[in-house]
């Protein structure tokens, strides 16, 4: 397990960030923006447990993990507001195109 | 180069690539099947890294639920669930923008100390014991968040609300 180093794993989680960050920005689709969101979490979690595998303390390793466990859960919540808020906006306006959504009131 | 730099090397091309396919393609399902592999191959990247729990963690959660609720999601909004309509052109603002950040956060590598230290890894009784030990306090204001979330999606969805 030697030779991972924070280079590659840096490159990954920003290069992650960038993608989602895009995808925030181009897409219209509230599920692509969505998911957009989910790329750009995930590369969170990837540098908690990256930095935990290779910290100096166990018990900094640890926290560093029980923090990943609990951004995963945010994320899963996250997602699920999302796509009640992606139905109400069906319901509403008859599309889920973000641009259409130009007001706070479903 | 070792074993372990090959397979984080392929894991990491994969992951990019299909987290790119996903926003790309044109079908909103498709979309959907990518971010699926997405997830399974960062859960890949957390075993290599000698993290278990977190791994079973993210297939039970992101590979599994989530991608069941976007699936779900795609299928109650669309009449036609293989149409993505609302996709628009790629203008150079957001992909100068995405390229900015990434060299932004690549910059910091420098700022890092060197750690030259093996990976460890944590059993999972180890990990709970921390998480629900000393981290408490995050978990219940995780279950909360949770339960507010939850009720506030019944709360936007439910019938006959105008």
């Amino acid at each position: 397990m030697t030779g991972l180093n924070e280079v590659g794993f840096l490159g990954l989680s920003g290069g992650l960030v960038a993608v989602g960050l895009f995808g925030v920005l181009t897409r219209r689709n509230f599920v692509l923006v969505l998911i957009a969101i989910e790329v750009a979490m995930n590369a969170a979690v990837l540098n908690f447990v990256y930095f935990a595998a290779f910290a100096p303390t166990p018990s900094a390793g640890l926290a560093g993990q029980s923090a990943a466990v609990v951004l995963v859960g945010f994320a899963a919540t996250e997602v699920a507001v999302g796509l009640a808020i992606v139905l109400a906006l069906n319901r509403a306006k008859g599309t889920i195109n973000v641009a259409e959504a130009t007001e706070l009131k479903l | 180069m070792s074993l372990e730099e090959v397979a984080f090397l392929l894991l990491a091309v994969v992951a990019v690539l299909t987290a790119v396919a996903a926003l790309l393609v044109r079908e909103l399902v498709h979309t959907i099947m990518w971010i699926a592999v997405f997830f399974v191959d960062l859960a890949l990247i957390y075993f290599l890294l000698d993290a278990p729990f977190l791994g079973v963690l993210q297939l039970g959660v992101y590979a599994g639920a989530v991608t069941v609720l976007l699936l779900f999601g795609v299928m109650v909004t669309r009449k036609r669930i293989f149409s993505r309509g609302a996709a628009t052109g790629i203008g150079p603002v957001p992909i100068a923008l995405a390229v900015l950040t990434f060299v932004f956060l690549v910059a910091a590598v420098g700022e890092l100390p060197q750690a030259a230290v093996a990976p460890q890894s944590y059993t999972p009784s180890a990990l709970s014991a921390t998480l629900f030990g000393s981290y408490g306090p995050w978990v219940l204001l995780l279950g909360i968040i949770m339960l507010v979330g939850v009720s506030g999606s019944i709360y936007l969805v439910r019938e006959g609300r105008e």
